[in-house]
């Protein structure tokens, strides 16, 4: 039975984590970004949705789009006032420059909402969900829904739309996109703006089923990205995969020894390094050689 | 000009060192000064240490201070179990430093991939949350304390001060030495173009774990020293990924890549960081503009201030220079002599036997997705012959060339050279072997200039040639001899990319005959250069296939390769449709259908 409390949990956790870690392999995928200030960008969307929450009462899940939309918008500001001079410089100039972003951001929140912790109060906080013997904590089931919701909708986005195509034709081959009339520049704001609308809706959900606090932006992003690395880098069914894996694995983690659940997360991902460097579903792509 | 600006780069540095010597001496009531100057030499230490592997190698890692902390670590559990102060466990603690650096790169650095960046912050969380839960070892969240050596009240942080100066000038030698040494060149040209750095026979995964353990060498060294300073160590303190912004940013605001832009960075950050302090206080506002520092200096200043600051310098005292004529086409007709042991192995090997093969290649596949770019190839090369690649564009020629040379594993099939089956060699070995091979377009390391470029590949992998200062003795001698041979001495300082493709791509050929090939895979040679360079290109290719160097040779310029070739291997759809000499591949029927359509004469054809 503690087995499949265990898994249930770890699923639970690993569809949250599939929302979080999707737009960090987008962003990587399509612009060659390791967007390490995700993690900010996700606790932000967090702090925001307790801000509001505090004034009106609302019901937080109920903002995942306010939050989306307004991080969408803000990633097209960023990525044109920022990133568009830098990307050149290639991602070792990136990933700096992000680096910068997490910690003025962590700076923010702390001034603004000081150093301490910070938690959403809603009617299901301290419910759970009971089928048979197995126990759902609700936030935990909520966030975890609203996370494949966001993400079936995101995944439709990509596969249907016309800027879905023209996104997915440039994480395959830039100037191939460049050539038949994908604008390079718009469609990598686009990118990056989506990248951080997910970290918005994340952003809502966390804030319902973690402690909020402005420095655990780096717990956030070095799980997150360890997601990325063991699915493979730019890819979102990696991204998926990984996270239910390291769902599993955190999960089992805090039942048989909490204590060291972190270093059972990055030891899966560093043996699975040893035998599978490009990730689970990452390929070494033609565009590496050449 | 040049030497007298040498000297005084040099009399900069005596008088740096010297102040820094004298400081204790001369202000013996210094000791918050001291205090201050201890931490410009740490970030000093530890951003030039991260330059190693990020500047030079190009690796960024964002989570180097784990290695200060397991410095302060080693040292502080040795002393606590022996008694004696930590810093007397210094070297040992540099030696943990390296073997955990050495453990984790041989992990995370085996592919070329961004999966390191993203590692390097997760083991600085991991580390910590070990040292913070093995209680029995290092003391758990309670850390450790130790006493104070009975010097400290008279001498105060002066014995300190020296021992973090010493450490500092060991850096800054090591680094130094790395710079002027033909390692130094291999990690630049990993920074530059990784999988060209393979095919010139840097064993680059080697390489990328030496510039990870060097790197980490003086955080482990100055690490067992700073623990006894503080008195007091904790495993949120020692493992801060804060200490990790400030080194970072310290390189990057210097310059990374540089020998003292890390150094002036330190001191840079250091003392801006006891400003802040000083006049803001609460570490909130400390990240935040830390976090303002990087993104400014990524947006504005990428190559730090140190070489803005010198590049506009040097932009002005060059400002009076004329610009030298060169005439190219003098040079071009210039018969340079070449001693061609200098570009060949030993004479036993490169016995031009025409019977014998020296690379085969059988039932070669290697598709991507659902393009089938080499669908089944066998072909044999003779030694000492001019072996001609033609076909379409897309018909796989390329790829072949990238599976025989290891840039890419082939799908199925064998490729056997010299005798030995090389399928699935590195690289690196194949250059080792004997193969070298240019690129369609030209692959140079494009911060090096032109003679750094000849002098980075890697004849033998030795110890004693990887540590050899790279402008000195034989290799650059060869190296002269063969940019003069090819025209292009005139060029030795020039940066590759002020060179025109045409020269590149000589450039390019010359820098292969330093592995001294038995066999030169030459991709397009001659697409995109003047008729002169092609000359001396087709006079260059014959003069060292009469001494023996087989070549291939991929080429869409036909009457060249008609004229050069002496067997032809004609490329089509991924496979070998004919092979013949030149003569026969010139009257075949379907050749000239694939090349030129199916109503097209041969006679209209000037070859």
């Amino acid at each position: 039975m503690e087995i499949i409390q265990v898994l249930s949990y770890g699923i639970l956790l690993g569809g949250l984590y599939s929302l979080l870690s999707s737009g960090l392999a987008l962003i990587f995928g399509v612009l060659d970004i390791v967007n390490v200030a995700q993690g900010a960008f996700l606790v932000s969307g967090a702090f925001l949705t307790w801000q509001i929450w505090d004034l009106t009462g609302i019901e937080p899940i109920l903002l995942i789009p306010v939050v989306a939309l307004l991080w969408f918008g803000l990633g097209i500001i960023i990525y044109r006032t920022l990133f568009v001079r830098v990307a050149p410089q290639g991602p070792s100039m990136t990933v700096l420059l992000s680096f910068g972003l997490a910690l003025i951001i962590e700076g923010a929140l702390n001034l603004i909402f000081g150093n301490k912790f910070k938690s959403v109060q809603t009617s299901y906080s301290l419910q759970s969900y009971k089928l048979g013997e197995i126990n759902f904590p609700a936030p935990q089931v909520i966030a975890s829904l609203a996370a494949a919701v966001v993400l079936v909708l995101l995944y439709l986005y990509l596969k249907l739309s016309w800027a879905g195509r023209a996104l997915r034709a440039t994480a395959q081959n830039r100037d191939g996109a460049a050539l038949i009339g994908i604008s390079h520049r718009k469609i990598s704001s686009f990118a990056y703006g989506l990248g951080m609308a997910t970290a918005g809706a994340g952003g809502v959900l966390i804030s319902v089923s973690y402690p909020i606090y402005p420095a655990t932006h780096y717990e956030w992003i070095s799980k997150l990205l360890g997601i990325i690395v063991l699915g493979g880098m730019g890819s979102i069914p990696g991204a998926i995969i990984g996270s239910m894996l390291l769902g599993i694995v955190e999960a089992a983690g805090n039942t048989y020894a909490p204590q060291w659940t972190i270093l059972f997360f990055y030891g899966v991902i560093i043996l699975s390094l040893l035998f599978k460097p490009e990730g689970l579903l990452g390929a070494r792509s033609r565009k590496d050689s050449v | 000009m040049k030497s007298l600006r040498f000297t005084k780069a040099k009399k900069i540095a005596v008088l740096f060192w010297a102040i820094l010597i004298l400081i204790p001496v001369l202000l013996p009531d210094s000791q918050y000064e001291q205090s201050l100057l201890i931490v410009c030499f740490l970030f000093a230490i530890m951003a030039s240490g991260w330059n190693i592997l990020s500047g030079l190698a190009g690796y960024v890692s964002l989570g180097h201070s784990v290695f200060l902390g397991v410095g302060m670590y080693t040292g502080a559990i040795l002393g606590r179990e022996t008694g004696v102060f930590t810093f007397y466990f210094a070297p040992i603690g540099m030696l943990t430093a390296m073997a955990f650096a050495f453990l984790l790169g041989s992990i995370t650095l085996r592919t070329r991939s961004h999966a390191f960046v993203i590692i390097t912050i997760a083991i600085l969380l991991s580390v910590q949350l070990i040292v913070s839960n093995w209680v029995e070892l290092t003391g758990g969240s309670n850390g450790i304390i130790f006493r104070s050596p009975s010097w400290a009240r008279t001498a105060g942080n002066t014995p300190y001060y020296y021992m973090f100066l010493v450490v500092l000038v060991l850096t800054v030698a090591l680094v130094r030495f790395i710079m002027n040494a033909r390692l130094g060149a291999g990690f630049i040209s990993i920074r530059d173009d990784e999988s060209k750095a393979a095919s010139i026979g840097i064993n680059t995964t080697q390489y990328k774990v030496i510039a990870y353990c060097l790197s980490a060498a003086p955080y482990g060294l100055v690490g067992a020293i700073y623990s006894q300073y503080l008195g007091f160590i904790n495993p949120t303190g020692s493992f801060s990924i804060l200490i990790s912004v400030y080194l970072v940013l310290a390189a990057l605001v210097g310059g990374k890549g540089t020998l003292w832009g890390p150094v002036f960075g330190g001191f840079f950050i250091a003392f801006a960081n006891e400003a802040s302090t000083v006049f803001s206080g609460g570490i909130s506002a400390r990240v935040l503009i830390m976090g303002v520092v990087l993104v400014f200096t990524v947006m504005f200043v990428p190559q730090g201030l140190l070489v803005s600051v010198a590049t506009m310098l040097r932009k002005r005292l060059a400002k009076d220079k004329t610009v030298e004529f060169i005439n190219q086409a003098a040079i071009a007709e210039r018969d340079a002599p070449l001693n061609l042991n200098n570009v060949k192995r030993a004479p036993s090997k490169a016995k031009a036997d025409s019977s014998e093969s020296i690379l085969q290649v059988k039932g070669l596949y290697k598709s991507f997705g659902g393009v089938k770019a080499v669908n089944g190839v066998t072909m044999d090369i003779k030694r000492g012959s001019i072996t001609g690649l033609i076909g379409p564009n897309g018909s796989g020629k390329t790829t072949l060339f990238n599976c025989i040379t290891g840039t890419y594993g082939a799908d199925s099939g064998i490729v056997i050279f010299n005798g030995t089956d090389i399928t699935k060699m590195q690289p690196w070995t194949r250059a080792h072997m004997g193969m070298g091979r240019t690129f369609q377009i030209t692959k140079l390391f494009k911060s090096m200039s032109v003679l750094d470029n000849l002098v980075a590949p890697l004849e033998k992998p030795s110890a004693r040639n990887m540590l050899a200062n790279k402008m000195q003795g034989e290799e650059v001698e060869r190296a002269r001899e063969i940019l003069d041979f090819m025209g292009l001495s005139s060029f030795e300082k020039s940066n590759v990319s002020a060179l025109s493709f045409g020269q590149q791509k000589l450039v390019e050929f010359a820098q292969i005959l330093m592995l001294r090939p038995d066999i030169v895979m030459l991709d397009e040679p001659a697409s995109g250069i003047n008729p002169t360079l092609i000359e001396r290109l087709s006079k260059a290719i014959k003069k060292l296939n009469d001494a023996g160097t087989t070549f291939l040779i991929v080429e869409h310029n036909i009457p060249l390769v008609l004229g050069l070739c002496d067997y032809i291997h004609v490329l089509s759809a991924g496979e070998i449709m004919v092979s013949g000499t030149p003569e026969e591949v010139r009257n075949n029927e379907a050749v000239i259908e694939a090349y030129l359509g199916p109503d097209t004469l041969l006679e209209g054809l000037d070859v």
